[in-house]
């Protein structure tokens, strides 16, 4: 019993006295939760792509690489691999060249009311994505509004069929549902600005472009910084817009991982596939880190 | 002004903490029991895993056309719906542990279905109907054995181009699945996302003996065909809704579709004519089998009894253009409607004038999605 109650003292007060394992302590339930969520079915996942798929429900459970090398040789996917940093990176410069004027314009000059506009920005958000994009196959269809539009006004004969089921309708769609991932750390980070750094500028003789390259624009990069990576970690692997409105030749990585889970029917190339994705968006995610720190720092 | 502050007082009074996390706690309970209660009214019904657009409430007597039948009387409507787009995709989902109770693959899929071991026989004597259905289908290689029935033929049908005859100019005479190639229809092609269907007709096309188990050579000189047909298409998908808007639509003006295609074109009023492409087009016939683990095992019988039956026969005749597997349905039919759909003078001679193919081994199955996968992505 006194052994006990000593134990239970001292560790109370290793409690008391170490701040580190008092967080840890506050975390621990999450932390539970993202190792049961994240980490288990990750090294399972790492597990599985290590084996062979051998028939229809049986795998080899001798430890290869060869899905790898598969991954890394095989013409198609090196492609789908390109395509889809294509696309995703296409999507992302495009989402934040339109987002930076809505956010800079809510965030200078709108004076009153400035949350109803945020809210107004998010509107597209209120739907479902698939919702979202079931609405661009409308838009950009055979029969859609762009080509009816266009007929009605005799500008063509017969519908464009360009429009629809290639990488182009793929970024289109994307830019549009991702928009508001943009819009809100750049303003954000617009809406910090010290306005008196601006003030100084024009007493020094700055004129409006000037400044906003001087001023502005530096000090705003780490909202778009932060936007950039919040498009383009999700849109590389997207599945479901390519899916829909990409056709066979906007066909991308996520298209061929669910295939391999699915009629493909070969679950470690599957794996092995998600884990070369996963790696491949994390070191380019990395990188661009790094140049994007050491550019601001400089820009300081 | 007093009455003003009177209301805000008792609206508007501070919360305490006590009675916040009381209100709370009422919110979240009430929350959590909702999902619960929607669990209990739904478990008695059985569940029917199926192709996207099956979930027809009139094959269970639950529908506009069809508004009464025993499933409906029994259950107070239709079973719990699954939907798949593909029966691979289905048994996919099957094979990493979704349980349902009856599943709707097709012919050629049953010996590999079997083999994951993952259903069992239906029991023959709560088979109602099961002495009605066609022999030529019920009696299929690996659909029944000593221990019942394992395979339960509901619907058939063929796998054909469906073209626009105002703007596709052929002769009924000169059909062939070489239509698909012509130049002059590049890009305004649609085909069925699977390669049971569009990678089997071209298998038709390039000459391959479908009741024999498929060589490399087979395999190859279809592949070729498939490559040189992939330029030609707009769309590969397994939506008959979208495959049937973009022919009205002139967004495409030949498929590869199922004769329900056609059928609900002519209805609407579109000039499409249902090739007979003089290699012979490819017959299909589903039906249903029934998990291992089935939860409601009588209720998978009343699903296959409902979906068996001559009425819902008729309705599927009338409705969706596909033949069923009741025989006694066809006696029950509009004539006219079957004369339309060519079922009137024998439908054995109709099911055995195409392409019947046989189930393929696993490997080959495998080795055939693969290969149509990465020729649809353009490798």
């Amino acid at each position: 019993m006194n052994i006990y109650h000593k134990t239970t003292q001292k560790l109370r007060r290793k409690l008391q006295r170490s701040e580190s394992l008092k967080g840890y302590l506050l975390l621990s339930p999450t932390i539970l939760v993202m190792a049961g969520i994240m980490l288990i079915p990750f090294i399972g996942m790492i597990i599985l792509s290590l084996w062979t798929q051998i028939g229809y429900a049986k795998f080899d459970t001798t430890l290869t690489l060869n899905n790898f090398i598969v991954v890394f040789t095989n013409e198609m996917y090196r492609v789908l691999f390109s395509r889809s940093l294509v696309v995703s990176a296409m999507t992302t410069f495009l989402t934040v060249l339109l987002a930076y004027p809505m956010a800079y314009f809510v965030a200078f000059h709108v004076q009153r009311r400035k949350l109803l506009w945020i809210i107004l920005m998010t509107l597209p958000f209120w739907t479902s994505y698939l919702l979202r994009v079931f609405a661009w196959k409308v838009i950009l269809g055979y029969n859609g509004v762009i080509n009816s539009g266009l007929l009605w006004l005799g500008i063509i004969n017969e519908p464009i069929t360009l429009l629809l089921y290639n990488p182009s309708a793929v970024i289109i769609t994307l830019t549009h549902a991702w928009a508001a991932f943009a819009i809100l750390p750049i303003y954000v980070s617009l809406e910090k600005i010290d306005r008196s750094l601006l003030e100084a500028a024009t007493d020094l003789g700055d004129s409006p472009l000037a400044r906003f390259f001087r001023i502005t624009l530096p000090l705003s990069l780490p909202g778009v910084v932060a936007a950039t990576v919040l498009i383009f970690i999700p849109t590389v692997g997207d599945y479901v817009t390519p899916s829909l409105v990409g056709g066979s030749d906007g066909y991308m990585i996520a298209n061929a991982i669910q295939f391999q889970f699915g009629r493909g029917s070969n679950w470690p190339l599957g794996a092995a596939l998600s884990l070369s994705s996963m790696a491949v968006v994390t070191v380019i995610t990395i990188v661009y880190f790094l140049v994007s720190k050491t550019l601001t720092q400089n820009i300081r | 002004m007093d009455n003003r502050s009177s209301l805000r007082q008792r609206y508007m009074q501070p919360i305490n903490r006590r009675k916040f996390l009381k209100q709370l706690g009422l919110a979240g309970v009430s929350l959590a029991a909702v999902p619960g209660m929607q669990f209990a009214r739904a478990a008695d019904k059985p569940t029917y895993f199926t192709w996207g657009g099956y979930n027809d409430d009139n094959f269970f007597g639950a529908g506009e056309v069809v508004t009464s039948g025993p499933f409906a009387d029994k259950y107070g409507g239709p079973p719990n719906y699954a939907i798949f787009g593909d029966a691979e995709e289905g048994l996919t989902k099957m094979k990493a542990g979704f349980v349902v109770d009856a599943v709707h693959p097709c012919s050629t899929d049953v010996i590999r279905w079997r083999e994951t071991g993952l259903f069992q026989a239906w029991d023959n004597d709560q088979l109602l109907h099961l002495n009605d259905i066609f022999p030529q289908l019920s009696k299929m290689h690996g659909a029944q054995d000593y221990r019942g029935q394992w395979f339960l033929p509901i619907e058939w049908g063929a796998t054909s181009i469906t073209y626009r005859t105002d703007l596709v100019d052929i002769q009924p005479e000169d059909e062939s699945w070489e239509m698909l190639f012509d130049p002059r229809y590049k890009g305004k092609i649609a085909v069925i996302d699977s390669a049971a269907d569009t990678w089997y007709c071209m298998a038709i096309l390039a000459g391959v003996d479908l009741m024999q188990p498929m060589s490399d050579a087979d395999i190859e000189k279809t592949n070729i065909l498939m490559k040189k047909l992939r330029p030609q298409v707009r769309m590969f998908t397994n939506d008959m809704t979208s495959l049937g808007q973009a022919l009205a639509s002139g967004e495409v003006v030949m498929a590869i579709s199922w004769n329900e295609t056609p059928v609900g074109l002519w209805w609407e009023g579109h000039p499409v004519r249902f090739a007979s492409p003089k290699e012979g087009t490819m017959t299909w016939f589903c039906g249903l089998m029934l998990h291992k683990d089935a939860p409601n095992y009588s209720g998978a019988h009343d699903i296959a009894n409902s979906l068996t039956s001559p009425v819902t026969g008729q309705y599927l005749m009338e409705n969706w253009g596909y033949g069923h597997a009741n025989q006694k349905a066809f006696s029950i039919t509009d004539p006219d409607t079957l004369a339309i759909l060519g079922l009137d003078a024998d439908p054995v001679a109709y099911m055995e004038s195409g392409v019947f193919g046989i189930p393929q081994s696993d490997e080959v199955e495998t080795r055939i999605n693969r290969d149509f996968e990465a020729i649809k992505t353009g490798f």
